[in-house]
C-alpha cells in the first residue's frame, strides 16, 4: 500500500541570479514499512526532497510545483498548523546528521522527549511519556537511567541512539534519515543500522535514508534512487543499482566505492563537479561529466524510461547497458582529458554555462 | 568535581578577588598626588596646623600600619570618619548608595527585558523592515550621551508636557519614610525615578539587543532548531523555549560587565537630574582628596561588579548544563 506519493516535486530556491533547482521534477512513491535510500554527491538536491515532504525549507525555498501526497494527505496544500499538527512527528519524523547537535544542549534528553510526545498527545502525563522515554531507551540499548542525562554527557553513538528514540517516541509511519551515521566510526555505524533496522520492521515505519555512501544503502535499503543535479536519474530495488545499473552516473558511484570482497578493485572517481542548478537549461544534467555524452544527452532532457520490475532510468543511452557497463569499469574511460575532448558537442551557450562551473571551483 | 565543591571553590576565589581589590584601592589612594590638606593651603593654613591635621587623620604612620588599620575598619563596616564633612563615612555614603542601586537597577533591568525581547525577536525575524528598524533606533540609542538623552527627555517630558518632575528623587517638603519599602516603593519616588531611569534604559538597552539578536542568528542556524522545527512544535515554543533560551548564555556574562558600566555612567546620569545618589558624592570625594569617603563609594561600586560576576558565574551552572566545574 502506498504511504507517500511524489509526483513532479518541483522545490526551488531564490538566488540573486534566478531560481536554484534543487529538487526538479521528481517522483517517487514509498510503501508501508519499506526503505528508500536517496544517494548523490552533496548538493545533488537529495536533502531538499527529502525535507520537502515536511515543508522544512528555508524562507528563500519554494515548493513551486508537484504535489506530495502522504497517506491520502495533500502536503502542499496543508496550512501550517496542520502541518504541525496532523503530519510533523507523529506521522513523519527525522534523525540528523549530527544527532549531538539535533538536541537541544540546555534540556535533558528526557526532558525533549517529554515535550515532544505530550505536544501531539494531550492525554498522555508527564510521567507516561517518561516511561515511554526509558522503554525506548531500553529498546535501543541504552540504560534508561541516562534519560535525565544532558546530551553533551552522550557519547557520538550514544547520542544517534537517543536521536533515534526520539524520531520513534511517537511511532511516526515515515522516517526520514540524514546521513544517520555519517559521523560515527564504522563498528557504530553498522549497529546503530541495525538497530534502526530492527526498530522500524517493529513499528513497521517506511524511512527514507539520504546518504552518499553506497555501502551503507546497500545494507539498509530495499530501493534506492539515485539523485543528480535536482533530479532523480535511477530508481530501482537496490540488488539491481548494486549490480546491474544502466544509468553512467550510477555506473560512476559503484566504482568510487570500495568493494571488501575485491583486492584488485580500483577506485575511480568521476571528474568534475556537480553542475549549477541556476536555469540550468535543457539537456542531461550529467551530460558535462558523462564519458558517453552524445550530441542528443546536451539537447534534450532525458525523461525516465522503465526498464522493467520498478527499474526507471533518465538516459539516452541505458539501451546500451552492456556497452556502458563494460566501458564504465575502466579507468581510462573516466579521464577527464577525455571530457575536454568531446565539449564541441554542446552548444555555445552550454558551454560558457560549463566554463563557469569549473571557474566556481 | 560537583557543584558544592564548584560553588566553594567559587566562594573561595571571591575573598581573594576581594583582598586583592581592598589593597589595589589602599595603593591607589596612596599614590595620588596630594593630600586632603592641600586644598586648604590656599585659606593661609600654617605648616604646623597642616602637621597637625595630618597626624589627626593618621597620615603619618608608616604604610603598613595604614594598611593593617585600613583592614580592620573593613571588616567591622567601617569605613572611617569624612575628612571633609567630619561625619562618619557610612552615614554619607549608605543612603546615597541605595539611591544609586536602585535607580540603576531599575534602569539596568528594563534594559535587559527589552533588549533581549526585542534582540530575540530581530534575529527570529531576520532580513523584515522590523529588523532593520530595530538596528537603526538600537543604534541611535547607543549612540547618544547619556546627558543629551537626559536633557532631551526632561524638557519633552518636563519643560514641555509637564508630565514629571524635573530633579531629586521627591517633592520637597515631602515625607522621608524610614524604612526602604516607604523610601522607595511611594508613587512621589517612581514619579521622580521615572526619566533618570529611562535615561539609563535607552543607553544600555543597545548591548543586550544586538547582542542577542546575533547570538539568535547563530543558535537558529543550529541543527536542533531544525528538529524542533521538524517536531511540530508551535513557532512560539520554538522561539522563546528554544532558541531565546540558548542565546541568552551570553547575555548573563554581559549583564553582570555592564553594572559596572552603570555604576560609572550612574555619575553623569545623578548630575543631569540632580539624583542625591554615589556617583555624585565619589566625584566630589575624589576632588577633595577625601580618601575615606572616594575609597568606601569605590569599594561599594567595585563590590557590586565583583558580586554581580560572582552572581552571574553561579547563575551560568543554572544556565548552561555543559558548563564544568573545573
Amino acid at each position: 500500500m502506498t504511504l507517500l506519493d511524489i509526483d513532479g516535486l518541483k522545490t526551488y530556491y531564490g538566488a540573486d541570479d534566478g531560481w536554484v533547482r534543487a529538487t526538479d521534477d521528481a517522483s517517487l512513491s514509498i510503501e508501508r514499512g519499506e526503505t528508500v535510500g536517496l544517494v548523490g554527491e552533496s548538493g545533488s538536491g537529495k536533502t531538499t526532497l527529502a525535507k520537502s515532504i515536511i515543508r522544512l525549507l528555508p524562507d528563500n525555498a519554494e515548493i513551486v510545483d508537484g504535489s506530495i501526497e502522504f497517506d491520502g494527505t495533500e502536503i502542499t496544500e496543508l496550512s501550517d498548523k496542520e502541518l504541525r499538527r496532523q503530519i510533523r512527528w507523529s506521522e513523519i519524523s527525522m534523525i540528523p546528521q549530527n544527532a549531538m547537535n539535533g538536541f537541544d544542549p540546555v534540556y535533558t534528553v528526557g526532558d525533549q522527549i517529554v515535550e515532544v510526545i505530550r505536544h501531539h498527545e494531550d492525554d498522555t502525563s508527564k510521567a507516561e511519556a517518561r516511561e515511554r522515554g526509558r522503554e525506548l531507551f531500553d529498546d535501543l540499548g541504552i540504560d534508561p537511567d541516562r534519560i535525565d542525562d544532558y546530551p553533551h554527557q552522550f557519547s557520538g553513538g550514544m547520542a544517534q541512539r537517543a536521536m533515534i528514540a526520539l524520531a520513534l517516541a511517537l511511532s511516526p509511519s515515515l522516517v526520514l534519515a540524514d546521513e544517520p551515521t555519517t559521523a560515527l566510526d564504522v563498528v557504530i555505524q553498522d549497529r546503530i543500522l541495525e538497530t534502526i533496522k530492527e526498530m522500524q520492521e517493529e513499528l513497521n515505519s517506511a524511512m527514507i535514508m539520504i546518504t552518499h555512501d553506497m555501502s551503507v544503502v546497500s545494507e539498509t535499503c530495499d530501493r534506492i534512487a539515485v539523485v543528480y543535479g535536482g533530479r532523480i536519474v535511477e530508481l530501482a530495488d537496490a540488488e539491481t543499482i548494486i549490480t546491474n545499473p544502466r544509468h553512467p552516473y550510477t555506473l560512476g558511484l559503484r566504482n568510487a566505492f570500495p568493494d571488501i570482497s575485491d583486492d584488485d578493485q580500483e577506485l575511480i572517481s568521476i571528474p568534475g563537479s556537480p553542475p549549477e542548478l541556476v536555469d540550468p537549461g535543457e539537456g542531461c544534467r550529467f551530460a558535462p561529466r558523462c564519458p558517453f555524452a552524445e550530441e542528443e544527452c546536451w539537447e534534450v532532457t532525458p525523461q525516465p524510461e522503465s526498464y522493467g520490475d520498478g527499474h526507471q532510468v533518465e538516459c539516452h543511452r541505458a539501451d546500451e547497458i552492456e556497452h556502458l557497463q563494460a566501458e564504465a569499469g575502466k579507468k581510462e574511460t573516466w579521464r577527464e582529458q577525455d571530457l575536454g575532448d568531446r565539449e564541441p558537442v554542446g552548444t555555445a551557450d552550454e558551454q560558457a554555462a560549463e566554463a563557469e562551473v569549473r571557474l566556481d571551483d | 568535581m560537583g557543584l558544592r565543591a564548584y560553588v566553594v571553590r567559587r566562594c573561595l576565589q571571591l575573598v581573594v578577588t576581594f583582598w586583592a581589590f581592598f589593597t589595589l584601592l589602599f595603593v591607589l589612594f596612596r599614590m595620588m598626588p596630594g593630600d586632603p590638606t592641600s586644598m586648604f593651603i590656599m585659606d593661609g593654613m600654617t605648616p604646623e596646623q597642616r602637621e597637625q591635621r595630618i597626624a589627626e587623620l593618621g597620615l603619618n604612620e608608616p604604610l603598613h600600619v595604614q594598611y593593617i588599620e585600613y583592614v580592620r575598619q573593613l571588616l567591622t563596616g567601617d569605613f572611617g570618619q569624612s575628612f571633609i564633612y567630619n561625619d562618619p563615612v557610612t552615614s554619607i555614603i549608605v543612603v546615597r548608595f541605595m539611591n544609586t542601586i536602585v535607580l540603576m537597577a531599575t534602569a539596568l533591568i528594563f534594559a535587559y527585558i527589552i533588549g533581549i525581547t526585542f534582540g530575540a525577536l530581530m534575529g527570529w525575524w531576520r532580513d523584515s523592515r522590523f529588523e532593520r528598524g530595530g538596528i537603526i533606533v538600537t543604534l541611535v540609542a547607543r549612540s547618544s550621551p547619556e546627558f543629551w538623552v537626559g536633557i532631551v527627555l526632561l524638557s519633552v517630558f518636563v519643560f514641555w508636557l509637564g508630565w514629571f518632575p524635573s530633579s531629586g528623587m521627591r517633592t520637597t517638603g515631602g515625607e522621608l519614610g524610614g524604612g526602604f519599602v516607604a523610601r522607595y516603593g511611594s508613587l512621589d519616588f517612581l514619579h521622580h525615578l521615572f526619566l533618570p531611569a529611562l535615561t539609563g534604559a535607552i543607553a544600555y538597552l543597545a548591548t543586550p539587543t544586538l547582542l542577542m539578536r546575533s547570538t539568535m542568528l547563530d543558535v537558529l542556524n543550529a541543527d536542533f532548531i531544525e528538529i524542533k522545527k521538524a517536531e511540530g512544535l508551535p513557532e512560539r515554543t520554538v522561539l522563546y523555549k528554544h532558541a531565546a533560551r540558548n542565546s541568552i548564555l551570553p547575555i548573563v556574562t554581559v549583564a553582570a560587565i555592564a553594572t559596572g558600566t552603570a555604576m560609572g555612567g550612574s555619575v553623569v546620569i545623578e548630575t543631569v537630574f540632580n539624583w542625591p545618589g554615589m556617583g555624585r558624592e565619589m566625584v566630589s570625594a575624589v576632588n577633595n582628596n577625601d580618601y575615606p569617603l572616594a575609597m568606601a563609594a569605590f569599594f561599594l561600586m567595585g563590590s557590586v561588579v565583583i558580586i554581580m560576576n560572582f552572581v552571574a558565574d553561579l547563575a551560568y551552572v543554572y544556565l548552561d548544563p555543559r558548563v564544568e566545574y573545573e
